[in-house]
């Protein structure tokens, strides 16, 4: 079972993706911080990682950065508001596999994360 | 004849005549004086001869008797020979001045004064009887209390051989002269055909200096006046601004030539005039459109501002709401998928997802707004920001199907300003050219070095094959609010923000369009100076 973490400050989008991703086989982790994100990342691994850029305690930059300096192999899927395009362009650049834009439907994160986890498995 | 004078203080026809007159009346009278003159030392010299044939007709006529002595005779024929009227006196002295025959019977044995005519006809002083004049004062004329001149003369009876050899030797041989004789005649007649003559001719000289005077002024007047007046009319229309008069040419002489000077100096004058005007009328045009122009960036920059402002609140806002507009897609989605196909559970959950997409539309298009929000100004380099915007669009939904063709200048494009707010006009382009295309075709991208009005400027071309823009659409094109998308997919906010941001770092933003066969916008913005 693929294990998936997801690092949002916002509850509803926590529990959003917890709960399209959960019936649909992935075991599915959530945090409410950078840093308990990445906590659990040392605990544990990951496939994919879903990542909101815009939390108060660690800028979702700095997590991308701490994750792709970890040896955590997982594909990081950033989650970001539209007008954030600029900053997404960037996280791609700096090595985040993918980005979604807020309001996301429950289609396009299921098929976010299967062509991270495809890409994985390929290699 | 009052417009030929006028005033004599003003007018030089009324001048030249008077002075022509003044001479000719003072030339007139000398000639008329000489001429009356001559005339009247003519008629006196005619008539003094006619006295002496007279006198010699006299001494004829009484010859006879005066040889026989006979005094009655003598008398008689002196008598009948003078008549009142122009013979007023006729009268035989002897050598001692004692008169013996006379029309007069009374005066007969009277002796003349010494000073009489009588005497100083011959002698210088009577007293000094062998003192006789070389020419000798025969005749005068004296004129009477009535003004009626008459002439006196004398002549000489000579001692002769008939008067000698007479029985009644009353003569010796030796005397030299025997007498002689006076006539008076009346000069009344002459005096009245001179005075007539004088009166004649005084009307002519008189008539004479009229005609010549009216002759002249009418001269002066054609020739120099009217021209001159001519002339005048046509300088105070020019003072009075009218500068299409021109004075007519209809001689050739000096005042034709002043005319053609007069007219030649007009035409300088009304180009000057006309070139004035026409830069007055250029820099009030100039000022005009200055003034619109100012008007138009200060209304562009207040719409630009206030939109800023509205753009930071939208924009918080909208990050907000993106959160639990996907807790509710999310779930609504969860909840459909619970119910069996086509169930009416199904439609209801379909209309909450569709109007949160709706939703998650319009704080989409706020954010993009947003984006004009004024941030950090720098050198941008034009060609990265453009590759960054293809690049992050190339995975967007929205351009999936649409092929980028770019075509961008090997040269460094440095710009001064906000990259963020280039790369939203950048993205305005592509998503507009994505919609006139229904988000299929291929999109033109280029950068180019342009020169305008001697600065350098980048020329970055956005042409798509899609729809155009109709004509009367063209001029409402950069107007906020402004849009012909479908009510929910466009706020009509994209072009104004972007021709905003363009003319706020001193560039112009220009379209081209063919209805039917595409679009292609033109954005110029200035280059860097130290990176020229």
């Amino acid at each position: 079972m693929k294990k998936i973490l997801i690092i949002d400050d916002e509850q509803i989008i926590r529990t959003s993706c917890e709960r399209t991703l959960a019936p649909k086989g992935y075991a599915v982790t959530s945090a409410a911080s950078g840093a308990e994100g990445l906590a659990l990342l040392e605990k544990e691994p990951f496939s994919v990682v879903l990542l909101d850029f815009k939390m108060p305690d660690m800028d979702g930059m700095e997590v991308l950065k701490k994750i792709q300096a970890s040896s955590s192999s997982a594909k990081v899927i950033i989650i970001t508001g539209y007008s954030n395009v600029d900053t997404a362009v960037r996280a791609l650049r700096s090595g985040a596999y993918n980005y979604i834009e807020k309001p996301f439907t429950p289609d396009k994160i299921l098929s976010a994360v299967k062509e991270a986890i495809d890409d994985l498995e390929e290699k | 004849m009052n417009k030929i004078f006028g005033n004599p203080d003003r007018s030089l026809v009324a001048k030249l005549i008077i002075a022509i007159g003044v001479l000719m009346v003072i030339v007139s009278f000398i000639f008329w004086y000489a001429i009356l003159q001559k005339q009247q030392q003519d008629i006196r010299s005619i008539a003094v001869k006619y006295g002496d044939s007279f006198l010699a007709f006299i001494k004829q006529s009484t010859h006879y008797s005066m040889l026989t002595l006979d005094s009655a005779k003598t008398q008689e024929a002196v008598e009948h020979l003078s008549s009142p009227d122009v013979i007023k006196e006729v009268n035989i002295y002897d050598h001692g001045g004692t008169i013996h025959f006379s029309s007069s019977e009374e005066r007969i044995s009277s002796t003349v004064v010494k000073t009489s005519l009588a005497c100083t006809a011959c002698h210088e002083d009577p007293e000094k009887s062998s003192a006789l004049l070389n020419e000798r004062m025969r005749w005068n004329v004296t004129k009477d209390p009535q003004g009626v001149s008459s002439l006196s003369l004398v002549s000489v009876i000579e001692n002769e051989k008939d008067c000698y050899t007479a029985r009644c030797h009353v003569h010796p041989q030796n005397q030299k002269i025997i007498g002689f004789i006076k006539a008076d005649f009346s000069l009344g007649l002459l005096d009245v055909a001179l005075h007539k003559q004088k009166e004649a001719l005084s009307l002519y000289v008189a008539i004479f200096v009229i005609i010549v005077s009216l002759f002249v002024g009418f001269i002066i007047y054609t020739m120099i006046t009217r021209p001159i007046r001519v002339l005048i009319a046509g300088m105070e229309k020019i003072a009075g601004g009218d500068l299409d008069h021109s004075v007519p040419i209809t001689s050739g002489d000096e005042m034709g030539v002043l005319a053609r000077s007069f007219n030649a100096m007009i035409k300088d004058l009304k180009e000057a005039r006309d070139q004035r005007e026409k830069w007055t009328q250029t820099l009030e045009e100039e000022v005009a459109r200055k003034t619109e122009e100012i008007r138009k960036t200060h209304t562009s920059l207040v719409q630009t501002e206030k939109l800023a402002s509205l753009g930071r609140m939208a924009a918080g806002v909208a990050h907000e709401i993106n959160n639990p507009l996907t807790g509710v897609i999310t779930f609504a989605h969860l909840l459909r998928d619970r119910f069996p196909d086509k169930s009416q559970e199904v439609d209801d959950l379909n209309v909450i997802i569709e109007q949160s997409e709706r939703c998650s539309k319009i704080i989409s298009n706020l954010l993009t707004f947003a984006r004009a929000t004024p941030s950090e100004k720098g050198s941008c380099d034009i060609n990265e920001v453009l590759s960054r915007t293809v690049f992050m669009l190339k995975n967007q939904e929205k351009f999936h199907h649409i092929k980028f063709d770019v075509d961008m200048d090997e040269a460094q494009f440095i710009v001064f300003g906000d990259a963020s707010q280039f790369q939203q006009i950048f993205l305005n382009m592509f998503i507009n050219a994505a919609d006139a295309m229904e988000k299929r075709g291929k999109i033109t991208v280029a950068t180019r070095r342009v020169k305008e009005k001697g600065k350098d400027f980048v020329e970055i071309e956005f042409s798509d094959e899609g729809c155009g823009i109709k004509e009367e659409d063209m001029s409402k094109l950069f107007e906020p609010f402004f849009t012909t998308k479908p009510i929910g997919k466009g706020t009509g906010l994209g072009l104004s923000v972007s021709h905003g941001i363009v003319k706020h770092f001193g560039g112009t933003l220009k379209v081209e369009s063919t209805v039917g066969k595409g679009t292609s916008f033109f954005v110029r913005l200035p280059l860097s100076e130290t990176h020229q």
